[in-house]
């Protein structure tokens, strides 16, 4: 454009210095412009690592370079005194540029293995060329296929083994023989003569002394028709037990009021169940039965010798299964042992049937318990001593010396009773309790004015039962509590024992319990 | 077990020692004890060969009591005492290098028992190789174990049948502590036969200690 001379415009940078502080006279400090090293350390921490080298960079980047390794040797010493990153700005550019160094190092070590192709070499990656191309559907129908592979595989081992456990169980239901030889094996004693194979259910073992061999053979039950439809309970294995122990047996004891005439005596008593004796019962039945047959066998032994040997004022009459003895007068117990065979028919003609309550299971079952404790105490200490320098007796009995025992403690740790001792006197005290309970509950009834409670003690001994008999008055209870009698019943006596602690003995006589009770009842009307 | 208390019934005036015995007898079944037979109690006396500095040799007594059947008891008078079982005269025999036994010293009780509802009463004469020395007379009360509870009872039961000769409570009891962790035992009733013993055999030897 035309005009008037060129004007020279001169441009200034305002004022570079930024003002500090104004002095109270008017004088301004500045802040002290950057110098050339701290400009550079300005310009250097703007600088991003982490975006790629562009060429406008380079020029930027080559100078601080430049200046920081310069700077490296005075300004190390600094930082490793006082480390503070705020001080030196350099120190993230250092670090960020040692560990681009390290892995150009390391690329640069790879490259040249790599070249070597001795130890490392470089393999195109196969590429999928659906991968990230194949559509979802396909992926899914591949996914499946292989998945019904395996499944294939799973499904065949597992038809592998359901088939072979099958035929496990097949084969244990067909039972052979030595399978079912060893389950035999496993509860009874068994050994091998000859070609034979022989078992012992006897209690010889266990401490029993009866002479009975109780040997029975296992036989092979060979009898089965192949052609036929193996029945459900075949059994390939068969026992054979002796002649006497076939069948079943027990041992009746019975308490009987009137004592029936001698010539009554011997008759065979009634069994109470008829014996079913299929040829077809398993081996474990056949043995049980066999094996309780030897025991009542053993019990009825025992007690037909003690009965016959000890001496009691009444003698007890042994005649052919039958013990017969008389606890009370008037009053008669009888042990018999009834074993039935199967092969004998039962004689329903005979007129003494069964009486259901007249057998009484409890002392049958302390008459089994005993002659096991006979068993064991066979087996004890007594017999053979331990150790073996030991000397016989009771292992309590050793203690007597060193802690003077007295003739009663002493002759408290030898029993000396036999089983028929211990069962009459079991027997005399069922008998009196029984009685006992009946004279209480007669009288009760049969009175009503004060009234008569009995309760009996839930715990008792075999020996020994107690009852606490309260007569009171309708109305007075808690007030008339006077007449509290405690009842201890023995096995031939009947013990009294007032409230006051007075103590009377009674017999056995049913009598004399019940005019002692009725002479306690004015008692209370007092 | 029970408490048992020993004492000795001096021979009745103008009687012997059987008739003194017989009078105790009848005295008894007149209160209503029933005889149960019969009991002997003996003590042996072993002297210890192995002599210690210059001290009388201790004397060892091996007692028998026929209400222990199986027991024996060895003690020292005043000393330690063991009650152990019937093998130990066995066992005596074998130390006999140890333990000589002198012979003569036997002395030995035998009587009659009665037993009156809870008592034991032992009435017994005292022999020493033939010769009699005394009567003892021995009452337990079986039930109880503590001495100090019953023992007013057992004066009063032994006055009934003793008179004037009834004695004070044994030593034995009075040195033990009070209670049930001290009951009285076989212990104590051999102890007191033990002092009667030698109570007995010092009164006819007059002077010399006894060997």
């Amino acid at each position: 454009m035309s005009g008037g001379p060129a004007v020279r415009i001169s441009i200034e940078s305002s004022c570079e210095k930024q003002v500090q502080e104004v002095g109270l006279d008017g004088l301004e400090t500045y802040v002290p412009p950057l110098s050339m090293s701290q400009n550079l350390a300005k310009l250097a921490q703007r600088i991003d690592f982490s975006q790629g080298s562009d060429s406008e960079e380079n020029g930027v980047d080559s100078e601080p370079r430049d200046g920081e390794w310069g700077k490296q040797e005075p300004e190390e010493e600094e930082d490793t005194v006082k480390f503070q990153p705020s001080l030196w700005p350099w120190d993230s550019v250092r670090n960020n540029l040692r560990s681009s160094l390290t892995e150009m190092c390391v690329l640069y070590d790879v490259l040249s293995v790599v070249k070597e192709k001795k130890y490392m070499a470089l393999d195109p990656v196969s590429q999928d060329p659906t991968a990230g191309k194949t559509p979802q559907v396909f992926q899914l129908m591949s996914k499946k296929k292989s998945l019904a592979t395996a499944a294939q595989l799973l499904l065949k081992g597992a038809e592998k083994l359901s088939k072979s456990v099958a035929e496990n169980q097949e084969n244990r239901r067909q039972r052979d023989f030595n399978t079912e030889l060893l389950r035999l094996r496993s509860q009874w004693k068994l050994r091998k003569v000859g070609d034979k194979i022989l078992g012992d259910l006897s209690y010889r073992s266990a401490g029993s002394l009866f002479p009975h061999h109780g040997t029975f053979e296992v036989i092979k039950n060979t009898d089965i028709d192949l052609d036929k439809k193996i029945p459900e309970d075949y059994c390939p294995l068969d026992v054979q037990i002796p002649s006497d122990l076939e069948g079943s047996a027990y041992i009746k004891v019975s308490i009987q009021k009137q004592s029936p005439d001698i010539g009554d005596l011997g008759t065979v008593n009634l069994f109470r169940r008829p014996q079913k004796n299929k040829p077809g019962t398993p081996w474990h039945i056949k043995l049980e039965a066999a094996q309780n047959v030897l025991l009542c066998k053993e019990i009825f032994a025992q007690l037909s010798r003690e009965a016959v040997q000890i001496k009691s004022q009444i003698p007890h009459i042994v005649v052919k299964n039958q013990i017969i003895s008389q606890p009370f007068p008037g009053l008669q117990l009888s042990i018999s042992l009834c074993h039935c065979t199967g092969d004998k028919k039962i004689n329903r003609s005979s007129p003494e049937k069964p009486k259901p309550d007249d057998h009484l299971y409890v002392l049958e079952h302390n008459l089994h318990q005993m002659i096991r404790e006979f068993h064991k105490q066979q087996l004890s200490s007594v017999v053979m001593p331990h150790p073996a320098s030991a000397p016989f007796g009771h292992k309590r009995l050793r203690l007597a010396g060193p802690m003077a025992y007295d003739k009663a403690e002493i002759s408290s740790l030898q029993q000396s009773e036999g089983l028929l001792e211990k069962i009459i006197k079991q027997a005399k005290h069922i008998f009196l309790r029984s009685r006992t309970a009946r004279t209480i509950d007669c009288l009760a009834s049969r009175i009503e004015d004060p009234q008569i409670q009995a309760h009996w003690s839930n715990i008792n001994d075999v020996y020994e039962s107690s009852v606490k008999v309260l007569i009171t008055s309708h109305g007075y209870e808690q007030i008339c509590k006077s007449i509290q009698l405690q009842l201890n019943i023995g096995v031939e006596q009947i013990r009294v024992v007032h409230r006051d602690g007075r103590a009377i003995t009674l017999s056995h006589q049913e009598q004399e319990l019940q005019d002692f009770l009725l002479s306690q009842v004015p008692r209370l009307r007092l | 077990m029970g408490v048992t208390c020993v004492c000795q019934v001096p021979v009745a005036e103008g009687k012997s020692v059987q008739q003194t015995v017989d009078i105790l007898h009848k005295k008894l079944e007149q209160l209503g004890a029933v005889k149960q037979g019969n009991f002997c109690v003996d003590c042996e006396t072993y002297q210890s060969t192995v002599n210690a500095g210059g001290q009388p040799s201790k004397l060892l007594y091996v007692m028998h009591n026929s209400e222990f059947p199986l027991s024996c008891l060895a003690l020292f008078e005043g000393g330690p005492c063991l009650v152990a079982d019937t093998n130990f005269d066995v066992l005596m025999v074998k130390l006999k290098t140890h333990f000589q036994n002198a012979k003569g010293h036997k002395v030995e009780c035998r009587g009659s028992r009665y037993r009156y509802c809870d008592f034991l009463i032992k009435v017994g004469t005292v022999t020493m190789s033939s010769s009699v020395r005394g009567i003892s007379v021995e009452v337990e009360y079986c039930p109880c174990v503590v001495p100090g509870d019953c023992w007013n009872l057992m004066k009063e039961f032994m006055l009934s049948f003793l008179g004037n000769n009834v004695p004070e409570l044994p030593t034995v009891f009075a040195a033990k502590p009070e209670g049930l962790f001290a009951p009285a035992d076989s212990v104590d009733t051999m102890t007191q036969y033990l002092e009667l013993f030698n109570k007995l055999r010092k009164l006819q030897i007059t002077g010399s200690n006894v060997h």
